[in-house]
């Protein structure tokens, strides 16, 4: 029974983690409607500058999410305001393949600066945490699912209650009806992009003291924030927080299968998510786009 | 004490040449050597080291003037292509450097999917290929008579783990093995569950993981629940980190852990600090090994050579000397050949037997040296030690490993 | 400026020409390596290791012109057609390894499972549109190519797991020229049946699915039908391909029968000739892939940049190539086969006006 309840809770715990990086992704998409695979390159830019920040400073990686957060969204905004936003009128396929390119340059200058080196942020209070009749729960893994729950509640906020959040929700509901009613339409989608970056950047924060990074570890993230995303749905923040804890869960359980089950992690992911693409578009709690 | 050391290069380098004086000797061909290496991509880091390891080697024959072939030499140059760690295109490169670049021999790539291919090509085109970073049996198991391998193979990994877990008291009897599902990791894997029985140890927990995961908390918390006295790892750097970190989080209190790859990278210590200390790793060759060349630089001098070429990046791990090994391999097999021909090098590889800095260079009748032991290291206080087997070991283990509350 | 009609013939004359010269070319000389050849006095037009380029190249045109038919002919971007590749070599690998049926009997095979596969997969799959199937057909690659991989019985892995299939070499006199020949016919295969799906009936049907679902389906096109039937064609060329790749690599494990960059690429390539048109995959297949080889250094022509170090290189080419995929899809959204069949120039108020037409 213990160790039944120790798998959920470090499902929900690495649960933290994609949801991080989900809710980014899940912003670009859901607005944009740009499937955006340079995500995980983004997550790692934001992994690199925790990193720099607590070797060369010392600072608390906690401290850092919030430099990760607007260094990223200079960059995401810089790059939908200058690159994407070219091709928004183009057919979907095209956003794929430029955000590919895109994705190619960001690893590749990464790459060019730090190396292939694997490096990590380890605190001093790293890999200790409180322990409750038997059940271990880390603090930096739970301080993490603090951190991008935090995150969520602020991204919806900012969407629900600001003017920019409001012209946010309006161009996803009809782009040119927005234009119409004089919603800047290069500056909001270069908001959101940027919004998404950020939010890959403080999730890039996190991963950094969980795993180590290396310049190319960020493909899997963006794989994993499809998942997320289609497991919660697209259309409101909870969702993919909602997908971001399931999908944690998931792989938690998906692991713990005796034997050589857990190689079929990936197999399971992905089968789910088709599924769910198959009976339930909209997902766990999201609305039908 | 330097010069003494060069004063014995050169009595060494002499004595190798057949104890002709360089004067005798004119220069003949260059000797081509090609070699593919995935020098971006995933593969960048090992490929890198591979490079350094044959660069040091083409450094020091060079110097020398290059490999005498019946009194002529020849210098050598080393052809390398990117193959941006992809497989396929190794094999294009492969192919590129035996028909374009003429290459006269070949060195393996890094990775045990390109060795596979490359060794294919190698056979169709019958030139010799010998290589030191592919350890998956499988390559040799196909009965190709042009590929040979310097290094140990997978199996055997992590069996000198085993070995020394043996001789320690109070013995431990229980394992948990934990493995990256990719060919290179089963092999180290079955390698330790064929041979725990044989010194009385049992497996009490195998899982495999996707190759590349990095939340193993799951397999982890397993491992705990199966309450083994030892933790082994059979996976890649990233791995062995996700796991070492996840012992600390789940207060596993294993007697040893013992990784198959990573502890003998320094980004292993850097990216753990101090969680690094009390981890054994199994090891093609440590710095502190001790054993007599016949021929090329004593160990000491290699790791000289090493910082010299390449300063701040510490003592070079074993991908670096077992590259270089690859090369000597190789060299000691056209001298002995005294030709340039392919089939008369190829069995020359065969039938060679030597010993060298990096140890005993034997190829059984598949073509992989079986007989060169593995080597484990543990890390103590942030510093590499070889701990077994006792003839080469230059401390002794620390055992067992405290819990991690008490370090 | 559009080209005027006149000028649109000449340019669309020069090009036929100068594209049969090359292609002539290519066929024809790798033939010259003949011992045949050799004796009756033939200089050496080309070298062996052209012919692991050339067939790669080659495989690409198959790739590409398969995912045309059904992300560029029935507007249905798939992003995991790589399943089709993995599956076909699969096939075949496994007849040829653990059954020992000879290689030319066990390729039919290759196709037709890789159909099958894709009629099973592409009914509930079909029904999704535009992200969502892109994505969903992205989870079927990746999960299928893991299965494969993974798949255990008494634990023995089935599909030769991790440590993947070693296939005897084949026995035949001029391997290299044998596989790149067999990959030309693959090849012309598969654009025999693009020109023949858009002069068909069938390929009205499915240009219609692409401009407009729903009209179509009240017009009386039967959509599921069409659209199943042309992922099963997109998969059987592909797995065709698969099928000759695993006997020419002669060793195939997850890693290089389902690479993930596959599937970018080959959807990069019929967008950069020009999607929906018959050579269009073909030539972007050509141009991308001889890019890539060039980038990567395999070819005999070697460049040198400025200011960048020997180790920096190849990660610098990878800088150029994410730059000028960037810079394309921005500027030359329709395909390039658009200027070599004559119908516009290559000129700034083209670029202008693409760029345009697509920004916000």
């Amino acid at each position: 029974m213990a160790a039944f309840v120790q798998l959920v809770i470090l499902g929900l715990l690495a649960g933290g983690v994609y949801v991080a990086v989900g809710v980014g992704f899940g912003l670009v998409w859901g607005v944009l409607n740009i499937v955006n695979l340079a995500h995980g390159a983004l997550v790692i830019v934001g992994g690199y500058i925790t990193w720099q920040l607590f070797t060369a400073f010392g600072l608390d990686p906690f401290l850092t999410l919030p430099v990760d957060a607007v260094a990223l969204f200079v960059l995401g905004y810089a790059l939908q305001r200058g690159v994407i936003n070219r091709i928004i009128r183009a057919p979907l396929l095209f956003t794929f393949l430029l955000t590919f390119g895109v994705n190619l340059v960001i690893v590749n200058i990464l790459l060019l600066i730090f190396g292939s080196d694997f490096r990590s942020v380890t605190p001093t209070y790293s890999g200790q945490g409180f322990e409750l009749g038997g059940i271990v729960i880390p603090y930096v893994r739970l301080a993490s699912l603090g951190a991008a729950i935090l995150l969520s509640a602020g991204l919806a906020f900012l969407l629900s209650r600001t003017r920019i959040g409001l012209s946010i929700h309006a161009i996803a509901a009809d782009r040119d009806a927005a234009q119409l009613v004089g919603i800047d339409l290069r500056h909001a989608y270069a908001v959101t992009y940027g919004l998404g970056a950020a939010c890959a950047g403080v999730a890039g924060g996190l991963i950094a003291m969980i795993q180590a990074i290396t310049p190319t570890a960020g493909e899997p993230y963006t794989l994993q924030a499809f998942v997320v995303v289609i497991l919660g749905g697209l259309g409101r923040v909870s969702a993919t927080v909602v997908g971001g804890l399931a999908f944690g869960l998931v792989e938690a359980f998906g692991q713990s299968i005796p034997g050589s089950g857990s190689v079929f992690a990936n197999a399971i992911a992905f089968g789910l998510m088709v599924l769910v693409l198959v009976t339930r578009p909209q997902g766990l709690m999201g609305r039908l786009r | 004490m330097r010069r003494w050391a060069v004063i014995a290069v050169a009595a060494v380098a002499t004595v190798a040449c057949g104890g002709t004086s360089p004067g005798e000797q004119t220069t003949g061909s260059t000797i081509v050597l090609g070699a593919p290496l995935g020098l971006t991509g995933s593969l960048t880091k090992e490929s890198t080291l591979t490079q350094q390891g044959y660069n040091l080697w083409l450094d020091w024959i060079n110097a020398r003037g290059g490999i005498v072939v019946n009194n002529v030499k020849h210098p050598v140059t080393i052809k390398y292509y990117d193959d941006t760690s992809n497989a396929n295109q190794s094999a294009v490169l492969m192919q590129k450097l035996i028909t374009e670049d003429k290459a006269n021999f070949l060195l393996g790539p890094y990775g045990s999917a390109a060795t596979a291919t490359d060794a294919a090509i190698a056979e169709q085109n019958e030139i010799p290929m010998v290589e030191a970073n592919g350890a998956a049996q499988s390559i040799f198991n196909q009965g190709y008579k042009y590929t040979f391998g310097v290094l140990s193979p997978a199996n055997k990994y992590l069996q000198g783990v085993i070995d020394m877990a043996a001789t320690l008291s109070p013995k431990p009897t229980t394992i948990a093995m934990l493995s990256a599902d990719d060919n290179f990791s089963l092999e180290v894997a079955e390698g330790v569950n064929t041979y725990a029985a044989s010194k009385g140890m049992n497996v009490v927990l195998y899982k495999k993981y996707k190759n590349g995961a990095t939340n193993l908390s799951a397999e982890v918390q397993a491992a705990k629940a199966a309450n083994a006295d030892i933790v082994l790892n059979s996976g890649h750097l990233q791995e062995a980190i996700a796991i070492n970190k996840a012992a600390k989080e789940q207060k596993v209190n294993a007697k040893i852990f013992a990784y198959s790859v990573g502890p003998s990278t320094p980004d292993f210590i850097t990216a753990l600090g101090k969680d690094a200390n009390y981890v054994y790793g199994g090891s093609q060759w440590t710095p502190q090994v001790k054993y007599t060349p016949a021929f090329y630089l004593t160990v000491p001098e290699y790791v000289a050579a090493y910082k010299a070429k390449y300063p701040g990046l510490g003592d070079p791990d074993y991908h670096v000397a077992e590259s270089t090994a690859a090369c000597l391999a190789l060299q000691r097999a056209i001298e002995k050949a005294g030709s340039l021909d392919p089939k008369k090098v190829r069995d020359a590889l065969a039938a060679l037997d030597v010993t060298v800095f990096f140890g005993q260079v034997k190829f059984d009748s598949r073509g992989i040296n079986i007989y060169k032991p593995m080597v484990v290291e543990q890390i103590q206080n942030g510093a590499h030690h070889t701990v077994f087997p006792d003839s080469v070991a230059d401390a002794k283990p620390q055992y067992p490993t405290p819990a991690w509350d008490q370090r | 400026m559009i080209a005027t009609a006149g000028s649109q013939r000449r340019w669309r004359r020069i090009f036929l020409v100068v594209g049969a010269i090359v292609a002539a070319y290519a066929l024809l000389a790798p033939l010259s390596s003949l011992d045949a050849a050799q004796s009756a006095g033939i200089p050496l037009l080309t070298d062996k290791f052209w012919f692991r380029i050339a067939t790669y190249v080659v495989m690409f045109v198959v790739l590409a012109t398969a995912w045309n038919i059904i992300g560029g002919i029935t507007g249905y971007a798939a992003f995991g057609n790589v399943a089709f590749f993995g599956i076909g070599a699969y096939t075949t690998g496994m007849l040829i390894a653990k059954a020992k049926w000879p290689f030319l009997v066990a390729l039919p095979l290759a196709p037709v499972l890789a159909a099958l596969f894709a009629a099973l997969v592409g009914l509930p799959l079909l029904r999704l549109r535009g992200h969502y199937f892109a994505v969903a057909s992205l989870g079927v690659g990746v999960a299928v190519g893991e299965l494969v991989q993974n798949i255990d019985y008494n634990g023995q892995p089935v599909f030769g797991g991790a440590s993947g299939l070693f296939l005897p070499i084949y026995a035949v006199g001029h391997r290299g020229l044998f596989f790149f020949y067999l990959m030309c016919g693959a090849a012309a295969v598969a654009i025999a049946v693009t020109w023949w799906v858009l002069r068909s009936r069938f390929g009205y049907g499915l240009i219609a699915i692409r401009e407009n679902e729903d009209a179509a389906a009240v017009i009386g096109v039967n959509t599921t039908a069409y659209k199943v039937a042309a992922f099963a064609l997109a998969a059987a060329l592909t797995g065709l391909a698969g099928g000759i790749f695993s006997q020419w690599n002669v060793f195939i494990n997850q890693d290089n029968t389902f690479p993930i960059e596959y599937n970018v690429q080959m959807i990069l390539m019929a967008l950069l000739g020009g999607t929906g048109t018959v050579f269009g995959p073909a030539a972007g297949a050509v141009l991308l892939q001889l890019l890539i080889q060039f980038l990567g250094g395999s070819l005999p022509i070697s460049f040198d940049l400025p200011f960048v170090s020997s180790e920096a290189r190849p990660i610098v080419a990878q800088v150029i190539l994410g730059l000028l995929l960037v810079v394309v899809v921005i500027f030359v959204p329709r395909g390039v086969i658009d200027f070599f069949g004559g119908r516009t120039r290559l000129s700034l108020s083209y670029l202008r006006r693409s760029l345009r037409d697509t920004s916000l």
